[in-house]
């Protein structure tokens, strides 16, 4: 029997007592339904359905590859559906009037033109959402980039840079915040100001939807979890449902995506 | 609208870029025509049709210049990923491309004058330098330095399209440079009934260059490379709001 069947077969056991609800269309922040993506013959992302209600704060937790990267592009209409369909507070995000002042995103941290400082990207993108230049000053106040802000972002740590992405997030002051992987090489000292700054999003009452593999990390921060492998949705819930009976968060994702990680 | 058109100019003016790429457009072009004016002899440089030559070459690289202002405007955006945040703030992307056109035909004018004018200003210097009469009158200088302020922008689109389509940085810069600096003058230079339908030969008619009859008129060479400018930049325009972003 070929072991990779078995684990195809593998049901979310863990949508259990009160799962990632499925609230009207209208108040859900993010919501998927049946999403596929496929690329040739590979699936990345196969028939997901969750929906988010506003104000939660959900890790977004799979192996590399699982299909959480392309699952938050086609949310962000960076990338087409082949079925399904994703929203954001009941739209699709190339169909939202402002997309910037209702969510703010952050992909990868090394979007920036090296040459460019961190002040003028965060301006290109201001003029761009008809947002006042204002706001480029407060955002990298908020994230303690202004004195660096002049410098070229080819003089930045990568703390700086993930820092000047969760700025430009901001910029247009969202509701809805999409990260992923936002603690990827940060060091100790920016692990800890992230969580900081996350909690601060949580505590306004933002949704926030933050891929990542650091376990522990998300298990601090999130109130939910989605976990996704072979562009699968395998389990989703209240973390404190999930992490139960003796079972830590850890234990649940191994279980779920076995023998994934080379 | 508007500040899709404010943010393109902001990107324009806020790497180096955009400056490198006019320094090293002047330094050419001085640099080709000190070597038109001072290699030939004085006998040669006398005619009217090697003085028209002369402002060839420098016409030829203010398009191609012009070309790569239009081609990296979004290959950079590609290669370094700001597309991403570009399109998160601005997901209609029709809208991207045209303020990416808008910004290129502008900076395209900018780049044909200027380079024109640099050209006019030290050829004429270098024929009165060599004691060589100018042939050249004012309805030639004018069409120089106007065709060639509208060649450029009309390159900075095709360098736009052909960008989009290609994606590749490298691979646009490169093609561009081979196709405007090699390929064309050699097609020209074997099958001129066919290379003069071209857009760097079309676009060097447009700046009132002959080349012994082989060019086509002004007008049917505005005409030629307008219809490649659009062709090339509706290519660009349906990749580009087509493709998923990587």
């Amino acid at each position: 029997m070929n072991p990779a069947k078995e684990s195809d077969v593998q049901q979310p056991t863990y949508a259990i007592s009160e799962p990632v609800e499925s609230p009207p269309d209208d108040q859900a922040a993010v919501s998927c339904r049946e999403l596929t993506k496929q690329y040739g013959e590979v699936v990345a992302v196969d028939g997901v359905t969750f929906s988010l209600r506003r104000g939660t704060v959900t890790g977004f937790l799979g192996p590399n590859g699982a299909g959480k990267t392309t699952t938050l592009r086609l949310l962000l209409g960076l990338a087409e559906p082949t079925g399904g369909e994703a929203l954001v507070f009941g739209h699709r995000y190339r169909e939202l009037v402002e997309p910037i002042r209702r969510v703010g995103a952050v992909l990868e941290s090394t979007d920036f033109h090296p040459s460019r400082s961190g002040r003028d990207h965060l301006r290109t993108l201001a003029l761009g959402a008809g947002l006042p230049l204002s706001r480029v000053e407060e955002v990298l106040t908020q994230v303690g980039l202004g004195t660096a802000a002049d410098r070229r972002v080819k003089t930045y740590s990568l703390g700086m840079r993930q820092r000047l992405g969760l700025a430009a997030s901001l910029l247009g002051d969202p509701e809805l915040l999409v990260l992923d992987e936002p603690a990827n090489g940060l060091d100790p000292a920016g692990v800890h100001w992230l969580r900081g700054f996350l909690q601060t999003l949580a505590a306004q009452g933002r949704t926030v939807l933050i891929s990542s593999h650091l376990l522990a990390e998300v298990a601090q921060t999130v109130d939910q979890i989605l976990i996704i492998d072979h562009g699968r949705l395998l389990a989703s819930g209240r973390l404190d449902d999930i992490a139960a009976n003796g079972r830590t968060l850890e234990d649940v994702y191994l279980e779920l995506t076995s023998g994934d990680e080379s | 609208m508007i500040g899709t058109l404010r943010s393109e100019l902001l990107k324009l003016r806020s790497t180096r870029t955009t400056l490198l790429l006019f320094v090293t457009m002047v330094a050419l072009v001085a640099l080709v025509v000190a070597m038109h004016v001072l290699a030939p002899s004085a006998a040669s440089l006398a005619t009217r049709s090697m003085q028209l030559r002369v402002f060839q070459v420098g016409s030829g690289i203010g398009m191609l210049f012009a070309g790569l202002v239009g081609a990296i405007s979004i290959t950079a955006e590609l290669r370094y990923g700001t597309i991403r945040p570009t399109f998160l703030v601005s997901p209609r992307r029709g809208p991207v491309i045209a303020a990416k056109l808008v910004v290129g035909l502008l900076t395209g004018i900018i780049f044909g004058l200027l380079s024109q004018g640099i050209m006019a200003a030290a050829a004429t210097a270098a024929f009165s330098a060599r004691g060589v009469v100018n042939t050249l009158g004012t309805g030639d200088y004018v069409q120089i330095l106007l065709g060639g302020a509208a060649a450029a922008p009309l390159w900075s689109a095709i360098g736009l399209g052909i960008g989009a389509v290609v994606r590749n940085q490298i691979g646009a810069i490169v093609g561009l440079c081979a196709w405007a600096l090699l390929v064309e003058s050699i097609v020209v230079g074997f099958v001129p009934s066919f290379g003069r339908f071209l857009p760097g030969a079309s676009g060097l008619a447009l700046a009132g260059l002959n080349d012994n009859g082989k060019l086509l008129g002004p007008a049917a060479g505005v005409l030629v490379l307008a219809g490649y400018a659009v062709i090339t930049a509706a290519a660009g325009w349906a990749m580009t709001v087509r493709r998923d972003v990587a």
